[in-house]
């Protein structure tokens, strides 16, 4: 099922949440939101779901408006950041919940509901544990119990509010690729939230990276990797240097002075000059997968970085103190509104 | 709860100074709490199990009897509804003057309890705002069971709101909210999730008003009337037979609201142990992985 979100506003108070966001999901993708803490990716989700109602805009699943309608009344699956459990109810109760509260006209028959919730406990490789009660459950456990209640009602569109967010680093990366193996599996359109770059691109078809309240890029993970619609998007998916025009107009040939030219570590390399220059690297570490050496040149606050295979440190290593230019693979050129770094 | 875990020596207090605050404490105790109860029980079986048996039997006595319960069993669920409500409100909705609200739920415990029945006697006594009204309706408020009832929901107004309101707040919502998204009607999320999320506080909340509502003397002194047999609740009784010299009398009834506190600090203790406990399973194990 598709999700339209048209010029989605909201407040809280005078904090604008979002502004004029517009968001379509394709039947089936698996999409993430990510942005900073307080970029409003939460919110655009709890729009989507009806448990916030924005001040102006319209939300459409597969082209029917249901801009009126509550939580109750969409249907979708949706996983809370702590998972929300019944604490009060065993696994296998909170996992059944969903079928039990339908009306009694919908409801299924008993053993069609244990079926169904030992069918779901399964999926999520739970079945033993489905007498207790998630105060006895570890992190990843709960996370895949609160999957499989949101499964439950076989929701056709399915949100996770930072599904990762309160597991440990260990545990996380497991759990997303299992994630992303089931959603392969069960084909459910499915949105997420995070604000881990690396999360993004590890599991969703497309990203929506978001920064105060709009939406400043919608695209898959290497488009978005190598040709980012603003600075914003490529300082947020991971290290860049910012070089200004009297940096970068030696290998670009820009002739527009404010321009900055942004170049990721790992597509930089430094060439070694025998005259003097103004750039002479400051650092060298071996990070163990690669090499890590920084630059310096007068007129930056921060040094410029490049990161090195192992093999190419070895075959030409620099050294602190060694006078270097700019040999860039590739780079974004962005005007006038960059030039603040 | 960090039950029995012993203090690192740093902390641990010197012998000199522990010994004294120990038996200071326990001398005061003993001299305000424990001789005071004894006392009661004491003066109350003086004369032996029957003179005590007589007392209670007494007919006057065991109106006083019927009259304190039937006063609790109206105003304990009127209180239990209001404090619900209010909980749900102050800590679900942002609104204008909800800390007012928040004050204005916590005015009974602030206010002497005299004053409170004065208030209501002034607002529905004979010479009263609504007196005149009520009157020509042969409507009985003030000396009848109406105005008891008044005074006693008003002095445990609190006690129900009070202890959801921390509780409510610290639990959040979000356990609603995905009732919700499961297709939860209203009524179905507060009876299959808030309820038993808030279920051991609201006991313990309903026994501390119940034991309140039926100790309660000042506001309603005002405004019973103290007629014997009729609008006569039990602390009431137990000063009328007092003031009258039967002693033993007076300490028997007085025996019976004593045991009702200690029944209801047994209780109190049993479920805040169990509250602790409860929550004290989900902290412990949240630092799982």
């Amino acid at each position: 099922m598709s999700i339209e979100a048209l010029d989605i506003e909201h407040r809280y108070g005078r904090t604008v949440a979002l502004d004029k966001v517009s968001l379509g999901v394709r039947s089936g993708e698996l999409l993430a939101l990510l942005g900073p803490s307080g970029c409003g990716k939460t919110t655009l989700l709890r729009v989507i779901a009806g448990l916030e109602f924005p001040v102006a805009g319209r939300v459409r699943f597969e082209g029917r408006d249901v801009s009126r309608l509550g939580a109750r009344e969409r249907h979708v699956g949706f996983m809370f950041q702590h998972y929300a459990l019944f604490r009060h109810l065993t696994v296998f109760e909170n996992v059944a919940f969903g079928l039990r509260v339908r009306p009694f006209w919908r409801r299924p028959k008993r053993a069609v509901i244990a079926a169904k919730v030992n069918e779901l406990l399964e999926l999520v490789q739970l079945g033993g544990l489905a007498a207790r009660y998630p105060a006895q459950l570890s992190g990843g456990q709960r996370q895949r119990v609160a999957l499989a209640r949101a499964l439950a009602v076989q929701p056709e569109i399915l949100l996770l509010d930072e599904p990762f967010g309160a597991l440990d680093a260990r545990v996380r990366g497991e759990l997303r690729r299992w994630l992303r193996g089931l959603h392969d599996r069960i084909h459910v359109t499915s949105v997420f939230v995070t604000h881990d770059q690396e999360e993004a691109f590890e599991l969703a078809d497309r990203i929506a990276v978001m920064s105060a309240g709009r939406i400043e890029q919608l695209a898959d993970p290497e488009t978005l990797y190598t040709k980012p619609a603003s600075p914003f998007v490529c300082r947020f998916l991971g290290e860049v240097n910012e070089l200004p025009f009297a940096l970068h107009a030696a290998f670009t040939r820009s002739r527009d002075e404010r321009s900055t030219a942004f170049v990721r570590p790992h597509d930089l390399a430094f060439e070694r000059l025998d005259a003097d220059g103004a750039l002479a690297i400051s650092s060298v570490r071996d990070l163990g997968p690669g090499v890590r050496i920084e630059a310096r040149h007068a007129s930056l606050a921060r040094p410029i970085v490049a990161s090195y295979a192992r093999e190419r440190h070895a075959a030409e290593p620099l050294r602190v103190g060694d006078r270097v230019a700019l040999a860039p693979r590739h780079w974004v050129m962005f005007g006038d509104e960059a030039g603040h770094s | 709860m960090k039950r029995g875990v012993a203090r690192p020596p740093a902390l641990r207090d010197p012998w000199w100074l522990a010994l004294p605050l120990i038996l200071v404490a326990l001398a005061f105790a003993a001299l305000f709490l424990l001789l005071p109860l004894v006392a009661v029980f004491g003066y109350a079986f003086e004369k032996g199990w029957d003179v005590f048996v007589t007392a209670i039997g007494d007919p006057d006595a065991r109106e006083a009897i019927r009259l304190t319960v039937q006063v609790a069993a109206i105003s304990v669920p009127a209180n239990l509804v209001f404090g619900i409500a209010a909980a749900w409100l102050v800590t679900r909705f942002e609104f204008r003057g909800k800390g007012l609200l928040v004050s204005l739920i916590d005015l009974p415990f602030a206010v002497s309890p005299v004053i409170a029945g004065l208030v209501y006697v002034l607002l529905f006594g004979l010479h009263g705002w609504l007196g005149e009204w009520l009157a020509e309706r042969d409507i009985h408020v003030i000396f009848a069971l109406p105005g008891i009832v008044l005074a006693t929901v008003f002095v445990t107004f609190p006690i129900v709101a009070r202890e959801l309101i921390p509780l409510m707040q610290a639990q959040g919502d979000e356990e609603e909210q995905a009732a919700r998204t499961l297709g939860a009607s209203g009524f179905t999320m507060f009876w299959r999730v808030t309820l038993p999320k808030i279920g051991w506080g609201l006991l313990y909340g309903v026994i501390l008003c119940n034991a309140r509502a039926m100790g309660e003397f000042g506001a309603v002194s005002v405004v019973s009337g103290h007629i014997r047999g009729l609008t006569n609740t039990m602390p009431l009784h137990v000063e009328i037979l007092y003031n009258e010299y039967q002693s033993t009398a007076a300490f028997a009834v007085a025996a019976l609201l004593a045991l009702l506190a200690l029944v209801t600090l047994v209780l109190k203790h049993a479920i805040g142990w169990r509250i602790a406990r409860t929550t004290s399973d989900e902290s412990s194990t949240e630092a799982r992985p």
